[in-house]
């Protein structure tokens, strides 16, 4: 690629203002073209300078956390490190328990629910509609510590339930089902209009055109929102820390305190004990991996099903 | 916090403006979706109403010493706020200054000196980056990023004429600062910050770019004269978006500002932002101090909506003079 197109020889060489222009342009030609090139070498080292902290944190997480996976990393519950004992970490099993719970509840919570308000945003135009299409908008990008004071003050102080699974599983819905109802919406909506049409032509009420022809449609779009909430729900640490209470056993119970791998995270990276700043990468990677698997596979399962389509 | 709905949003406002279909009918199903709909809205009221609720209590004993007094005596009070908002404001500012810095040329490269090929590894890469938890960067910033600003950027900084006057003396004990938590914010921030403005630019019509190169225009003449000043609004919203994201992140700045509820303008010394502070007291908080964290909570919501409502008309704005051209 070069920096300027080549303007071709003038056919009619006499033609005073075309070699006015081509004098000035000439002129500041050499200086537009270096200016070009530094610009262009400017936004590449952006680019890389970008990529550096990534590819640091990344090979940082790959070297410390590989070495602290073995099998009694997933198997047993975390101890804590003694003068007698200072590398007696134990495992992380409560935490990923705790993380499969509380994402198991929170999916059980926020995707029927989140699902249905997008069907209903993308079928009906109401007052409602537009309010709550605002709403759900503002509330995924609500900073996530706001959906940790709302369980804590509804579920764990007003309804009296205690620190408990639940009211974690609780915050993670609410910050679960704006991107569910957001991308279900989406979904619905890219469905062509022709299908419906063709459905109620064939004389199919209404509602079962939206059962039987509109939702299997949009299924890939909607799989795909709930994929990723589900991957953004895992790796929150604000909303659970303040209402799980991290509890130190496996336990699935929804009433008792939990612990999760994210609050794990944030437990032991503040830790005196140089052994569990040690485990945190490991648990770190573990997270990561979770996170980029369920992202990675919602976004080729779509790229691949929009193949199928077209 | 991954950023798929952000991400998206420029898609979403197009298709939400689009025809709507078949009416549901009056059976059962359209009394399911609204009763959907109605559930969703009692929860997003009592998520606004119950934080203001909780908060209450702070706002009719101290009045607003939350928003002006220093200091943060626990359990009693009285709950000076102002060292967390100072906080908030000048690490988001610096982090967004990085990220927009950095992320601009990014964003400007992955669309027109990339080779087509890698154009989608890179921006499937820039969007996994989005998805890494948050309190993953804060770990690392912890772990690894203190210790050396400790002992190498520190002192080098302090090295300058004049910089003790700026950044304060260099040698706190675990190496947190304001700077750091700026920094990291800057580093998680990016991604974001990168996949908005790379959809804003590369909506730009590939006529008006044609029109320039046609005129002679080297290609930073095309990106500075045309794209630039077409997508400017575009980015205006890809940096609130940015900036409401930095103000709101957490668990990052509670691990490496150092969580010290002083006014700090030295960036060397360490802080504390309002969501930081939030999750780092609220363990140990009880009565009047609960409700006064709940009261942080406001400000912070009342801050993000603001900024959400700021990016979301300027990305709209764009969107309608696209489709005037």
């Amino acid at each position: 690629m070069s920096d300027l197109i080549e303007l071709e020889e003038p056919g009619d060489s006499g033609h005073a203002m075309r070699d006015e222009i081509r004098r000035t342009s000439d002129r500041f030609r050499g200086r537009r073209v270096a200016i070009s090139r530094a610009m262009v070498a400017l936004s590449c080292a952006a680019l890389a300078i970008a990529a550096v902290p990534l590819i640091l944190l990344m090979y940082q997480l790959f070297k410390q956390g590989v070495g602290q996976i073995d099998w009694k990393f997933f198997t047993t519950v975390p101890t804590t490190p003694t003068l007698i004992a200072p590398n007696a970490t134990g495992g992380i099993s409560n935490a990923i328990v705790g993380t499969i719970a509380l994402t198991l509840y929170a999916s059980i919570m926020a995707i029927p629910l989140g699902v249905l308000v997008g069907v209903y945003l993308a079928e009906t135009q109401s007052k409602l509609a537009t309010t709550l299409r605002v709403i759900s908008q503002t509330m995924a990008g609500a900073p996530s510590i706001l959906m940790g004071l709302f369980a804590f003050s509804l579920i764990v102080h007003d309804l009296d339930v205690g620190f408990s699974a639940i009211a974690g599983a609780f915050a993670l819905a609410v910050l679960m089902m704006p991107v569910i109802i957001i991308s279900t919406e989406i979904a619905v909506r890219n469905v062509p209009n022709t299908l419906r049409e063709a459905g109620l032509a064939l004389g199919a009420k209404s509602h079962k055109v939206s059962l039987k022809v509109v939702l299997p449609s949009a299924l890939t779009g909607i799989v795909t929102g709930v994929i990723l909430a589900v991957s953004r729900a895992i790796g929150e640490t604000a909303p659970v820390l303040l209402v799980i209470a991290g509890g130190f056993t496996n336990t699935w119970k929804p009433l008792s305190p939990v612990s999760a791998m994210p609050l794990a995270i944030y437990e032991n990276a503040k830790s005196e004990w140089p052994s569990q700043r040690a485990q945190v990468w490991g648990i770190a990677l573990v997270l990561v991996l979770f996170v980029f698997i369920l992202s990675l596979s919602a976004r080729i399962w779509a790229s691949r099903k929009q193949q199928v389509r077209n | 916090m991954s950023q798929g709905p952000v991400v998206e949003l420029l898609e979403y406002e197009e298709v939400a403006a689009g025809p709507v279909s078949a009416a549901t009918s009056r059976a059962w199903y359209h009394y399911l979706l609204l009763g959907a709909a109605l559930i969703f809205t009692a929860v997003s009221v009592s998520f606004v109403g119950t934080i203001f609720w909780s908060s209450w209590p702070e706002w009719i004993h101290h009045g607003f010493t939350l928003l002006t007094g220093k200091g943060w005596t626990s359990p009693a009070g009285p709950f000076g706020g102002l060292a967390m908002i100072v906080g908030t404001v000048e690490t988001s500012v610096i982090a967004l200054v990085i990220a927009v810095v950095i992320g601009l040329g990014t964003a400007i490269s992955i669309v027109f000196f990339i080779p087509r090929r890698f154009r989608t590894v890179v921006a499937t890469l820039v969007e996994l980056l989005a998805a890494i938890p948050s309190v993953v960067y804060g770990l690392w910033g912890l772990l690894v990023l203190a210790p050396w600003m400790q002992v190498t950027v520190n002192p080098w900084l302090n090295s300058w004429p004049f910089a003790k006057e700026i950044f304060g003396n260099s040698g706190q004990e675990f190496g947190t600062s304001l700077l750091l938590a700026s920094i990291v914010l800057g580093i998680m921030i990016l991604p974001t910050f990168v996949a908005i403005s790379r959809e804003v630019i590369a909506v730009v019509p590939q006529d008006l770019m044609e029109a320039s190169l046609s005129l002679g225009a080297t290609r930073w003449q095309m990106i500075s004269g045309v794209v630039l000043p077409t997508a400017k609004i575009g980015l205006f919203g890809a940096t609130f978006l940015a900036l409401a994201r930095a103000t709101g992140e957490t668990v990052a700045v509670a691990l490496v500002a150092g969580s010290v509820a002083n006014v700090q303008f030295h960036l060397l010394y360490p802080g504390t932002s309002i969501a930081a502070w939030i999750a780092t007291e609220f363990g140990e908080a009880q009565g009047n101090e609960v409700a006064a964290l709940m009261a942080l909570g406001v400000l912070l919501m009342l801050l993000n909506v603001c900024l959400a409502l700021i990016s979301r008309s300027l990305v709209n704005r764009q969107r309608r003079a696209l489709a005037r051209v």
